[in-house]
Protein backbone atom coordinates (compact mmCIF):
# COMPACT_ATOMS: atom_id res chain seq x y z
CA UNK A 1 0.00 0.00 0.00
CA UNK A 2 1.27 3.44 -0.87
CA UNK A 3 1.49 6.15 1.74
CA UNK A 4 -0.89 8.89 0.57
CA UNK A 5 0.06 12.52 0.05
CA UNK A 6 3.81 12.05 -0.22
CA UNK A 7 4.06 14.59 -3.03
CA UNK A 8 0.88 16.69 -3.16
CA UNK A 9 -0.46 18.46 -0.08
CA UNK A 10 -3.43 16.93 1.70
CA UNK A 11 -6.46 19.16 1.13
CA UNK A 12 -7.50 19.45 4.79
CA UNK A 13 -4.08 20.13 6.33
CA UNK A 14 -2.58 21.94 3.38
CA UNK A 15 0.61 19.92 3.88
CA UNK A 16 2.09 16.75 2.48
CA UNK A 17 2.06 14.19 5.27
CA UNK A 18 5.78 14.00 5.95
CA UNK A 19 5.94 17.73 6.57
CA UNK A 20 3.21 17.57 9.20
CA UNK A 21 5.09 14.65 10.73
CA UNK A 22 8.45 16.40 10.94
CA UNK A 23 6.90 19.52 12.47
CA UNK A 24 5.19 17.48 15.16
CA UNK A 25 8.53 15.80 15.82
CA UNK A 26 10.36 19.14 15.93
CA UNK A 27 7.76 20.42 18.40
CA UNK A 28 8.71 17.58 20.76
CA UNK A 29 12.39 18.29 20.10
CA UNK A 30 11.82 21.89 21.19
CA UNK A 31 10.45 20.55 24.46
CA UNK A 32 13.45 18.22 24.91
CA UNK A 33 16.05 20.93 24.38
CA UNK A 34 13.86 23.47 26.21
CA UNK A 35 14.00 21.26 29.28
CA UNK A 36 17.77 21.03 29.05
CA UNK A 37 18.19 24.77 28.53
CA UNK A 38 15.98 25.26 31.57
CA UNK A 39 18.31 22.95 33.53
CA UNK A 40 21.25 24.99 32.28
CA UNK A 41 19.73 28.16 33.78
CA UNK A 42 18.92 26.31 37.01
CA UNK A 43 22.47 24.97 37.37
CA UNK A 44 24.06 28.28 36.45
CA UNK A 45 21.98 30.37 38.84
CA UNK A 46 22.51 27.86 41.65
CA UNK A 47 26.23 27.23 41.07
CA UNK A 48 28.36 27.55 44.21
CA UNK A 49 31.55 28.04 42.16
CA UNK A 50 32.69 30.51 39.52
CA UNK A 51 30.83 29.60 36.32
CA UNK A 52 33.39 29.09 33.54
CA UNK A 53 33.48 31.76 30.84
CA UNK A 54 35.66 31.37 27.72
CA UNK A 55 36.97 28.14 29.20
CA UNK A 56 36.24 25.97 26.16
CA UNK A 57 38.13 26.25 22.90
CA UNK A 58 36.40 29.30 21.36
CA UNK A 59 38.17 28.89 18.00
CA UNK A 60 36.94 25.32 17.58
CA UNK A 61 33.42 26.33 18.61
CA UNK A 62 33.50 29.26 16.19
CA UNK A 63 34.70 27.09 13.29
CA UNK A 64 31.98 24.55 14.09
CA UNK A 65 29.36 27.33 14.07
CA UNK A 66 30.47 28.39 10.59
CA UNK A 67 30.50 24.77 9.42
CA UNK A 68 26.90 24.30 10.57
CA UNK A 69 25.76 27.56 8.94
CA UNK A 70 27.39 26.53 5.64
CA UNK A 71 25.72 23.11 5.81
CA UNK A 72 22.37 24.77 6.54
CA UNK A 73 22.74 26.86 3.38
CA UNK A 74 23.80 23.87 1.27
CA UNK A 75 20.96 21.62 2.45
CA UNK A 76 18.31 24.20 1.53
CA UNK A 77 20.14 24.81 -1.78
CA UNK A 78 20.13 21.07 -2.43
CA UNK A 79 16.34 21.13 -2.11
CA UNK A 80 15.98 24.16 -4.43
CA UNK A 81 18.34 22.65 -7.01
CA UNK A 82 16.44 19.37 -7.00
CA UNK A 83 13.20 21.30 -7.50
CA UNK A 84 14.83 22.97 -10.52
CA UNK A 85 16.10 19.53 -11.68
CA UNK A 86 19.73 20.63 -11.47
CA UNK A 87 20.80 17.17 -10.40
CA UNK A 88 24.56 17.84 -10.38
CA UNK A 89 24.21 20.88 -8.13
CA UNK A 90 21.76 18.98 -5.91
CA UNK A 91 24.26 16.16 -5.37
CA UNK A 92 27.15 18.53 -4.73
CA UNK A 93 25.16 20.46 -2.11
CA UNK A 94 24.16 17.24 -0.39
CA UNK A 95 27.75 16.00 -0.25
CA UNK A 96 28.93 19.32 1.20
CA UNK A 97 26.22 19.04 3.88
CA UNK A 98 27.24 15.52 4.84
CA UNK A 99 30.94 16.43 4.80
CA UNK A 100 30.16 19.40 7.09
CA UNK A 101 28.57 17.05 9.58
CA UNK A 102 31.77 14.99 9.47
CA UNK A 103 33.97 18.05 10.05
CA UNK A 104 31.73 19.14 12.92
CA UNK A 105 32.01 15.78 14.67
CA UNK A 106 35.80 15.54 14.14
CA UNK A 107 36.21 18.98 15.73
CA UNK A 108 33.91 17.91 18.55
CA UNK A 109 36.02 14.83 19.20
CA UNK A 110 39.17 17.01 19.49
CA UNK A 111 37.31 19.20 21.95
CA UNK A 112 36.12 16.24 24.06
CA UNK A 113 39.54 14.57 24.02
CA UNK A 114 41.19 17.76 25.29
CA UNK A 115 38.75 17.80 28.22
CA UNK A 116 39.29 14.12 29.04
CA UNK A 117 43.07 14.68 29.24
CA UNK A 118 42.92 17.92 31.21
CA UNK A 119 42.72 17.76 35.01
CA UNK A 120 41.61 20.05 37.77
CA UNK A 121 42.92 19.65 41.31
CA UNK A 122 41.17 21.37 44.19
CA UNK A 123 43.55 21.81 47.09
CA UNK A 124 42.46 21.75 50.72
CA UNK A 125 42.51 25.57 50.99
CA UNK A 126 40.19 26.00 47.99
CA UNK A 127 42.90 26.83 45.45
CA UNK A 128 42.43 25.15 42.09
CA UNK A 129 45.37 24.19 39.93
CA UNK A 130 44.74 22.72 36.51
CA UNK A 131 47.03 20.94 34.11
CA UNK A 132 48.09 17.68 32.54
CA UNK A 133 49.64 14.56 33.92
CA UNK A 134 53.05 13.53 32.66
CA UNK A 135 53.26 10.23 30.75
CA UNK A 136 51.63 7.51 32.84
CA UNK A 137 49.34 9.78 34.87
CA UNK A 138 48.86 9.76 38.62
CA UNK A 139 50.69 6.79 40.16
CA UNK A 140 50.78 5.52 43.72
CA UNK A 141 54.07 3.80 44.47
CA UNK A 142 54.08 0.70 46.63
CA UNK A 143 57.28 -1.11 47.61
CA UNK A 144 58.10 -4.42 49.28
CA UNK A 145 54.85 -6.10 48.34
CA UNK A 146 54.52 -9.24 50.44
CA UNK A 147 51.06 -10.80 50.56
CA UNK A 148 48.60 -10.82 47.65
CA UNK A 149 45.01 -11.96 48.15
CA UNK A 150 42.85 -12.38 45.11
CA UNK A 151 39.15 -12.95 44.73
CA UNK A 152 38.38 -16.27 43.06
CA UNK A 153 35.30 -14.83 41.39
CA UNK A 154 36.51 -11.47 40.09
CA UNK A 155 40.32 -11.64 40.33
CA UNK A 156 42.58 -11.28 37.32
CA UNK A 157 46.35 -11.36 37.89
CA UNK A 158 47.11 -9.30 34.78
CA UNK A 159 45.12 -6.42 36.31
CA UNK A 160 47.52 -5.69 39.16
CA UNK A 161 50.65 -7.10 37.47
CA UNK A 162 50.26 -4.45 34.75
CA UNK A 163 51.54 -1.98 37.35
CA UNK A 164 54.48 -4.08 38.59
CA UNK A 165 57.93 -2.59 38.10
CA UNK A 166 60.95 -4.61 36.94
CA UNK A 167 61.00 -8.36 36.17
CA UNK A 168 57.88 -10.48 36.43
CA UNK A 169 57.56 -11.22 40.16
CA UNK A 170 57.41 -14.80 41.47
CA UNK A 171 54.92 -16.02 44.05
CA UNK A 172 54.46 -18.93 46.42
CA UNK A 173 51.03 -20.43 46.93
CA UNK A 174 49.65 -21.37 50.35
CA UNK A 175 50.62 -24.96 49.59
CA UNK A 176 54.23 -23.85 49.13
CA UNK A 177 54.56 -24.22 45.36
CA UNK A 178 56.54 -21.50 43.60
CA UNK A 179 54.69 -20.17 40.58
CA UNK A 180 54.72 -17.44 38.00
CA UNK A 181 51.32 -15.79 38.18
CA UNK A 182 49.69 -15.59 34.76
CA UNK A 183 46.38 -16.33 33.06
CA UNK A 184 46.80 -20.11 32.85
CA UNK A 185 48.29 -20.71 36.34
CA UNK A 186 45.55 -18.50 37.77
CA UNK A 187 42.82 -20.37 35.90
CA UNK A 188 44.04 -23.68 37.36
CA UNK A 189 44.23 -22.33 40.91
CA UNK A 190 40.85 -20.63 40.64
CA UNK A 191 39.28 -23.89 39.44
CA UNK A 192 40.72 -25.78 42.43
CA UNK A 193 39.59 -23.07 44.82
CA UNK A 194 36.08 -23.13 43.40
CA UNK A 195 35.86 -26.87 43.93
CA UNK A 196 37.06 -26.37 47.54
CA UNK A 197 34.46 -23.56 47.94
CA UNK A 198 37.21 -21.03 48.70
CA UNK A 199 36.52 -17.34 48.05
CA UNK A 200 40.05 -15.97 48.05
CA UNK A 201 43.49 -17.25 47.15
CA UNK A 202 46.53 -15.88 48.93
CA UNK A 203 50.05 -15.70 47.55
CA UNK A 204 53.34 -14.65 49.06
CA UNK A 205 55.81 -12.72 46.95
CA UNK A 206 59.21 -14.42 46.79
CA UNK A 207 60.88 -11.88 44.47
CA UNK A 208 60.74 -8.08 44.91
CA UNK A 209 57.22 -6.81 44.24
CA UNK A 210 57.19 -3.06 43.58
CA UNK A 211 54.20 -1.35 42.02
CA UNK A 212 53.42 2.03 40.46
CA UNK A 213 49.64 1.93 40.49
CA UNK A 214 47.31 4.10 38.49
CA UNK A 215 44.98 5.72 41.00
CA UNK A 216 41.91 4.92 38.91
CA UNK A 217 42.77 1.19 39.01
CA UNK A 218 42.46 1.12 42.79
CA UNK A 219 39.44 0.72 44.95
CA UNK A 220 41.07 1.94 48.15
CA UNK A 221 44.61 2.32 49.40
CA UNK A 222 46.20 2.84 52.81
CA UNK A 223 49.76 3.25 54.06
CA UNK A 224 50.35 -0.51 53.94
CA UNK A 225 47.96 -2.00 51.41
CA UNK A 226 46.32 -1.28 48.11
CA UNK A 227 43.08 -2.83 46.89
CA UNK A 228 42.48 -3.00 43.15
CA UNK A 229 39.15 -2.76 41.38
CA UNK A 230 39.13 -6.48 40.68
CA UNK A 231 39.22 -7.13 44.44
CA UNK A 232 42.93 -7.99 44.63
CA UNK A 233 44.70 -6.66 47.74
CA UNK A 234 48.46 -6.26 47.80
CA UNK A 235 50.13 -5.69 51.15
CA UNK A 236 53.12 -3.40 50.87
CA UNK A 237 54.41 -0.02 51.98
CA UNK A 238 53.08 3.03 50.21
CA UNK A 239 56.27 5.02 49.54
CA UNK A 240 54.74 7.76 47.40
CA UNK A 241 51.17 8.95 47.29
CA UNK A 242 51.52 12.20 45.44
CA UNK A 243 50.29 13.56 42.14
CA UNK A 244 52.67 15.03 39.60
CA UNK A 245 50.98 17.76 37.58
CA UNK A 246 52.15 20.02 34.75
CA UNK A 247 50.41 23.19 35.86
CA UNK A 248 48.81 25.44 33.23
CA UNK A 249 46.66 27.58 35.51
CA UNK A 250 46.45 28.64 39.13
CA UNK A 251 43.03 29.83 40.30
CA UNK A 252 42.97 31.30 43.81
CA UNK A 253 39.45 32.76 43.60
CA UNK A 254 38.11 30.24 46.12
CA UNK A 255 41.29 30.16 48.19
CA UNK A 256 41.05 31.05 51.87
CA UNK A 257 43.93 33.49 51.45
CA UNK A 258 45.47 33.96 47.97
CA UNK A 259 48.79 35.05 49.49
CA UNK A 260 49.07 31.88 51.55
CA UNK A 261 47.62 29.59 48.90
CA UNK A 262 48.89 26.02 49.02
CA UNK A 263 49.77 26.47 45.35
CA UNK A 264 52.76 28.63 46.32
CA UNK A 265 53.94 25.95 48.72
CA UNK A 266 54.32 23.67 45.72
CA UNK A 267 55.13 26.15 42.96
CA UNK A 268 57.71 28.11 44.94
CA UNK A 269 58.35 31.75 45.72
CA UNK A 270 59.23 32.76 42.16
CA UNK A 271 55.87 31.76 40.78
CA UNK A 272 54.20 33.50 43.68
CA UNK A 273 56.01 36.68 42.75
CA UNK A 274 55.02 36.23 39.12
CA UNK A 275 51.44 35.85 40.28
CA UNK A 276 51.65 38.99 42.42
CA UNK A 277 52.93 40.91 39.41
CA UNK A 278 50.13 39.49 37.29
CA UNK A 279 47.59 40.37 39.94
CA UNK A 280 48.81 43.94 40.21
CA UNK A 281 48.91 44.37 36.46
CA UNK A 282 45.42 42.90 35.95
CA UNK A 283 43.93 44.91 38.83
CA UNK A 284 45.24 48.06 37.15
CA UNK A 285 43.84 47.00 33.78
CA UNK A 286 40.40 46.23 35.21
CA UNK A 287 40.33 48.99 37.81
CA UNK A 288 36.96 50.27 36.52
CA UNK A 289 35.38 47.04 37.80
CA UNK A 290 33.97 46.44 41.25
CA UNK A 291 36.51 44.29 43.07
CA UNK A 292 33.74 41.80 43.90
CA UNK A 293 32.65 41.54 40.25
CA UNK A 294 33.09 37.95 39.07
CA UNK A 295 34.85 39.26 35.97
CA UNK A 296 37.37 41.22 38.02
CA UNK A 297 38.13 38.10 40.06
CA UNK A 298 38.39 36.01 36.90
CA UNK A 299 41.02 38.27 35.40
CA UNK A 300 42.90 39.11 38.57
CA UNK A 301 42.89 35.98 40.73
CA UNK A 302 43.65 33.49 37.98
CA UNK A 303 46.98 33.12 36.26
CA UNK A 304 47.49 31.10 33.13
CA UNK A 305 50.89 29.56 32.66
CA UNK A 306 52.35 28.71 29.26
CA UNK A 307 56.02 28.44 30.14
CA UNK A 308 58.07 25.92 32.10
CA UNK A 309 60.06 28.50 34.08
CA UNK A 310 59.40 31.83 35.73
CA UNK A 311 62.11 33.40 33.56
CA UNK A 312 60.37 32.35 30.34
CA UNK A 313 57.03 33.45 31.79
CA UNK A 314 58.40 36.91 32.60
CA UNK A 315 59.95 37.15 29.13
CA UNK A 316 56.50 36.64 27.64
CA UNK A 317 54.80 39.11 29.99
CA UNK A 318 57.10 42.16 29.83
CA UNK A 319 54.47 44.42 31.40
CA UNK A 320 54.52 42.29 34.51
CA UNK A 321 58.24 41.54 34.36
CA UNK A 322 59.55 44.58 36.14
CA UNK A 323 57.66 43.97 39.34
CA UNK A 324 58.52 40.28 39.32
CA UNK A 325 62.24 40.88 38.85
CA UNK A 326 62.36 43.38 41.64
CA UNK A 327 61.08 40.80 44.10
CA UNK A 328 62.42 37.55 42.69
CA UNK A 329 65.19 35.96 44.73
CA UNK A 330 68.33 34.77 42.97
CA UNK A 331 67.54 31.08 43.20
CA UNK A 332 64.41 29.61 41.70
CA UNK A 333 61.42 28.16 43.46
CA UNK A 334 61.22 24.41 43.67
CA UNK A 335 58.77 23.90 40.84
CA UNK A 336 60.89 21.95 38.39
CA UNK A 337 60.16 21.93 34.70
CA UNK A 338 59.37 18.59 33.14
CA UNK A 339 61.55 17.30 30.34
CA UNK A 340 59.23 17.85 27.40
CA UNK A 341 56.76 19.96 29.30
CA UNK A 342 55.76 23.50 28.46
CA UNK A 343 54.60 23.88 32.02
CA UNK A 344 56.14 23.82 35.47
CA UNK A 345 55.82 20.40 37.04
CA UNK A 346 54.80 20.08 40.69
CA UNK A 347 54.20 17.07 42.91
CA UNK A 348 51.24 17.49 45.23
CA UNK A 349 50.92 15.43 48.39
CA UNK A 350 47.69 13.46 48.58
CA UNK A 351 46.86 15.01 51.97
CA UNK A 352 46.62 18.47 50.36
CA UNK A 353 44.15 17.40 47.67
CA UNK A 354 40.46 17.93 48.42
CA UNK A 355 39.18 16.74 45.04
CA UNK A 356 40.54 16.05 41.60
CA UNK A 357 39.08 15.00 38.29
CA UNK A 358 39.45 15.52 34.59
CA UNK A 359 37.09 18.04 33.01
CA UNK A 360 34.11 15.71 32.76
CA UNK A 361 30.71 15.81 34.53
CA UNK A 362 32.54 14.73 37.69
CA UNK A 363 34.37 18.08 37.89
CA UNK A 364 31.31 20.35 38.16
CA UNK A 365 27.73 20.94 36.99
CA UNK A 366 28.94 23.17 34.15
CA UNK A 367 30.74 20.23 32.56
CA UNK A 368 27.75 18.00 33.28
CA UNK A 369 25.36 20.22 31.33
CA UNK A 370 28.05 20.89 28.70
CA UNK A 371 28.48 17.19 27.93
CA UNK A 372 24.75 16.49 28.02
CA UNK A 373 23.82 19.37 25.73
CA UNK A 374 26.67 19.01 23.25
CA UNK A 375 26.49 15.21 23.37
CA UNK A 376 22.80 15.19 22.58
CA UNK A 377 23.34 17.83 19.91
CA UNK A 378 26.18 15.77 18.40
CA UNK A 379 23.90 12.73 18.21
CA UNK A 380 21.40 14.87 16.32
CA UNK A 381 24.14 15.90 13.89
CA UNK A 382 25.01 12.25 13.25
CA UNK A 383 21.36 11.23 12.86
CA UNK A 384 20.62 14.13 10.50
CA UNK A 385 23.67 13.34 8.36
CA UNK A 386 22.71 9.64 8.17
CA UNK A 387 19.19 10.48 7.01
CA UNK A 388 20.45 12.92 4.36
CA UNK A 389 23.10 10.42 3.23
CA UNK A 390 20.37 7.80 2.86
CA UNK A 391 18.31 10.12 0.63
CA UNK A 392 21.37 10.93 -1.46
CA UNK A 393 22.78 7.43 -1.87
CA UNK A 394 19.83 5.02 -1.58
CA UNK A 395 17.03 7.01 -3.19
CA UNK A 396 18.39 6.80 -6.77
CA UNK A 397 15.20 5.22 -8.11
CA UNK A 398 13.06 7.96 -6.61
CA UNK A 399 15.37 10.57 -8.12
CA UNK A 400 14.74 9.09 -11.60
CA UNK A 401 11.06 8.41 -11.29
CA UNK A 402 9.59 10.97 -8.90
CA UNK A 403 12.06 13.78 -8.12
CA UNK A 404 9.33 15.91 -6.51
CA UNK A 405 8.74 13.20 -3.92
CA UNK A 406 12.48 13.08 -3.24
CA UNK A 407 12.57 16.89 -2.99
CA UNK A 408 9.94 16.65 -0.25
CA UNK A 409 12.13 14.13 1.58
CA UNK A 410 15.10 16.46 1.28
CA UNK A 411 12.95 19.31 2.58
CA UNK A 412 11.90 17.29 5.61
CA UNK A 413 15.46 16.11 6.29
CA UNK A 414 16.56 19.70 5.81
CA UNK A 415 14.02 20.98 8.34
CA UNK A 416 15.53 18.66 10.92
CA UNK A 417 19.00 19.80 9.90
CA UNK A 418 18.07 23.48 10.33
CA UNK A 419 16.68 22.71 13.77
CA UNK A 420 20.03 21.16 14.74
CA UNK A 421 21.73 24.36 13.54
CA UNK A 422 19.21 26.45 15.47
CA UNK A 423 20.00 24.64 18.73
CA UNK A 424 23.71 25.18 18.14
CA UNK A 425 23.11 28.93 17.62
CA UNK A 426 22.09 29.07 21.30
CA UNK A 427 24.56 26.49 22.60
CA UNK A 428 27.63 28.22 21.22
CA UNK A 429 27.27 31.52 23.13
CA UNK A 430 25.85 29.90 26.29
CA UNK A 431 28.62 27.32 26.70
CA UNK A 432 31.64 28.89 25.02
CA UNK A 433 31.28 32.64 25.28
CA UNK A 434 29.09 33.96 28.08
CA UNK B 1 3.72 24.79 -1.99
CA UNK B 2 4.64 24.92 -5.66
CA UNK B 3 7.55 27.06 -6.73
CA UNK B 4 8.33 28.39 -10.19
CA UNK B 5 11.82 27.96 -11.64
CA UNK B 6 12.48 31.71 -11.45
CA UNK B 7 11.18 31.88 -7.89
CA UNK B 8 13.60 29.16 -6.82
CA UNK B 9 16.52 30.84 -8.54
CA UNK B 10 15.74 33.94 -6.46
CA UNK B 11 15.42 31.78 -3.33
CA UNK B 12 18.88 30.30 -3.85
CA UNK B 13 20.42 33.76 -3.93
CA UNK B 14 18.49 34.67 -0.79
CA UNK B 15 19.69 31.53 1.05
CA UNK B 16 23.25 32.42 0.18
CA UNK B 17 22.80 35.98 1.48
CA UNK B 18 21.23 34.74 4.73
CA UNK B 19 24.17 32.37 5.16
CA UNK B 20 26.60 35.29 4.89
CA UNK B 21 24.54 37.34 7.38
CA UNK B 22 24.57 34.42 9.84
CA UNK B 23 28.37 34.12 9.56
CA UNK B 24 28.77 37.87 10.13
CA UNK B 25 26.55 37.73 13.20
CA UNK B 26 28.56 34.78 14.52
CA UNK B 27 31.68 36.93 14.34
CA UNK B 28 29.77 39.73 16.11
CA UNK B 29 28.67 37.29 18.85
CA UNK B 30 32.25 36.18 19.49
CA UNK B 31 33.54 39.76 19.42
CA UNK B 32 30.85 41.03 21.78
CA UNK B 33 31.63 38.30 24.31
CA UNK B 34 35.12 39.77 24.73
CA UNK B 35 33.75 43.29 25.29
CA UNK B 36 33.17 43.85 29.00
CA UNK B 37 29.80 45.59 29.27
CA UNK B 38 28.89 47.25 32.62
CA UNK B 39 27.63 43.92 33.98
CA UNK B 40 28.11 40.37 32.77
CA UNK B 41 24.35 39.88 32.74
CA UNK B 42 24.19 42.60 30.10
CA UNK B 43 26.68 40.58 28.03
CA UNK B 44 24.39 37.55 28.37
CA UNK B 45 21.29 39.53 27.37
CA UNK B 46 22.98 41.05 24.32
CA UNK B 47 24.40 37.65 23.34
CA UNK B 48 20.96 36.06 23.60
CA UNK B 49 19.35 38.84 21.54
CA UNK B 50 21.87 38.26 18.75
CA UNK B 51 21.36 34.49 19.00
CA UNK B 52 17.58 34.90 18.87
CA UNK B 53 17.91 37.08 15.77
CA UNK B 54 20.09 34.41 14.10
CA UNK B 55 17.69 31.67 15.13
CA UNK B 56 14.78 33.68 13.72
CA UNK B 57 16.55 34.00 10.36
CA UNK B 58 17.09 30.23 10.24
CA UNK B 59 13.47 29.51 11.21
CA UNK B 60 11.86 32.08 8.93
CA UNK B 61 14.00 31.72 5.80
CA UNK B 62 15.66 28.29 5.84
CA UNK B 63 12.72 26.53 7.47
CA UNK B 64 10.22 28.53 5.39
CA UNK B 65 8.25 29.65 8.43
CA UNK B 66 7.63 33.01 6.72
CA UNK B 67 5.06 31.29 4.50
CA UNK B 68 3.68 28.05 5.85
CA UNK B 69 0.34 26.31 6.19
CA UNK B 70 -1.63 27.57 9.19
CA UNK B 71 -1.62 24.13 10.85
CA UNK B 72 2.13 24.41 11.49
CA UNK B 73 1.69 27.73 13.28
CA UNK B 74 -1.02 26.15 15.44
CA UNK B 75 1.34 23.32 16.42
CA UNK B 76 4.11 25.79 17.18
CA UNK B 77 1.77 27.93 19.25
CA UNK B 78 1.19 24.95 21.57
CA UNK B 79 4.93 24.29 21.72
CA UNK B 80 5.67 27.90 22.58
CA UNK B 81 3.12 27.86 25.40
CA UNK B 82 4.56 24.67 26.88
CA UNK B 83 8.18 25.67 26.54
CA UNK B 84 7.41 29.04 28.16
CA UNK B 85 5.73 27.05 30.93
CA UNK B 86 8.99 25.15 31.44
CA UNK B 87 10.91 28.36 32.01
CA UNK B 88 8.18 29.78 34.25
CA UNK B 89 8.31 26.60 36.32
CA UNK B 90 12.02 27.19 36.76
CA UNK B 91 11.30 30.73 37.91
CA UNK B 92 8.83 29.49 40.55
CA UNK B 93 11.22 26.81 41.75
CA UNK B 94 14.07 29.27 41.96
CA UNK B 95 12.01 31.90 43.79
CA UNK B 96 10.66 29.42 46.30
CA UNK B 97 11.78 30.71 49.69
CA UNK B 98 10.97 27.54 51.58
CA UNK B 99 14.51 26.43 52.27
CA UNK B 100 14.71 23.76 54.94
CA UNK B 101 17.53 24.59 57.33
CA UNK B 102 17.11 21.72 59.78
CA UNK B 103 14.76 21.07 62.67
CA UNK B 104 16.95 22.89 65.15
CA UNK B 105 16.43 26.21 63.38
CA UNK B 106 12.93 26.50 64.81
CA UNK B 107 13.39 26.33 68.62
CA UNK B 108 10.20 26.43 70.62
CA UNK B 109 8.08 25.16 67.76
CA UNK B 110 6.90 21.60 67.31
CA UNK B 111 9.80 21.24 64.85
CA UNK B 112 12.52 22.37 67.19
CA UNK B 113 11.95 20.40 70.38
CA UNK B 114 12.49 22.22 73.67
CA UNK B 115 13.62 25.84 73.58
CA UNK B 116 17.26 26.32 74.55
Amino acid sequence: MDIPFTRKPRPDTGLYNAKLGIWLFLASEVMLFGGLFSSYIFLRVGADYHWPVHELNVTLGFVNTLVLIISSVTVVMAWANLKMRKIGAYKLCMWITIASAGIFMVNKSFEYKAKFEHYGVKLKDGTIVTGHFPEGGYRIEVEGGSKVSMSVKTGDPSYFLAYAKGDAPKFKTAAGAEIELNGSTWADLAKEAKEAKQNTITFTAVSPLNLAVKESATFTHTANSVTFRDGTTVEGTSVKDAMTLQVDKVDVRASDDPDKSLAWHYMGADWKHAFEAHRKHAAEKYKSFDTKDARFLRHVLQMEIHHPTVAAHNEAHPAEKHAAEAKAPADGGHAASGHDSHYPEITIERKDIAFWSNFTPKWNTYYAIYFILTGLHGMHVIAGALVLAYFLICDKKLLREDPDHLANRIEVGGLFWHFVDLVWIFLFPLLYLL
Amino acid sequence: MEHGHEDLQKHVRKYFKIGVILCVFTIITVGLSFVELPTHNLNIIVGMIVATFKAALVALIFMHLNHEASLIYKILLFTTVFVTGLFVLFYFAHGDGLVFTGFDSYPGTPYGGAPH
